[in-house]
């Protein structure tokens, strides 16, 4: 499996919904084609949400898997 | 392909249905829809500069009461942020200004303009409806 480059890590723990999908869409609508954010969110929600939402705008998930008690989302910004 | 639009009528001035509509709204608008928010009758009251800065909202019960104890962002916050992310406009009510003798100064800074029912149901043609 090829590396992951993050280039950055955007930690929303202790923001309710949509507080995640909203710290990431700024990341994204102010980044570069290519990028890679990860979103930490406390929020359930988010793992559904935030796929739905990457799906819709046409940028890729890279992955959403849970860790301890949180979920770390990856999105590449693809346009 | 036009864009898909949603219109959100606030007409509670319920914490927990402005959060609801203004939740709706910001996030059509994150995800390319075009919003438009017509904000009448006690929502109005809500989106006032006094009302905010005192946080004096109505609640229905307890999840607006815990919505004010814990750090969420609320109504208008949803709609600034949805406004800075994509299309998403709101307008204020006019007769429900007349009404009450308050002027756009007296509302917070997120108003497009104070309007009346025709041109709202313009601005509204062809797009899904939420009534809160």
């Amino acid at each position: 499996m090829s590396e992951i480059n993050i280039t950055k890590t955007i930690d929303a723990r202790g923001s309710y919904c949509p507080g995640p999908l909203m710290e990431l869409v700024k990341a994204i609508k102010r980044g570069q084609v290519g990028d890679v954010y990860e979103l930490l969110s406390g929020d359930s929600g988010s793992a559904k949400d935030v796929p739905e939402w990457v799906n819709k705008m046409g940028h890729e998930l890279v992955y959403c898997k849970e860790d301890e008690g949180f979920w770390r989302i990856a999105v590449r910004k693809t346009k | 392909m036009d864009q898909p639009k949603l219109s959100v009528i606030l007409l509670s001035g319920e914490l927990e249905k402005l959060q609801a509509g203004c939740l709706v709204g910001s996030v059509a608008s994150m995800s390319g829809m075009e919003v438009n928010i017509f904000v009448t009758m006690e929502a109005l009251r809500a989106f006032r500069k006094d009302v905010i800065n005192a946080r004096d909202f109505k609640t229905a019960g307890e999840v607006g009461r815990e919505m004010l104890n814990k750090k969420v962002d609320l109504f208008y916050q949803l709609l600034e942020n949805g406004k800075e992310m994509g299309n998403l406009r709101v307008f204020g009510c006019a007769m429900a200004m007349d009404l009450m003798g308050w002027q756009k100064e007296d509302l917070i800074d997120l108003f497009d303009d104070v309007i009346g029912v025709t041109a709202f149901l313009g601005k509204a043609a062809g797009s899904q409806v939420i009534v809160m």
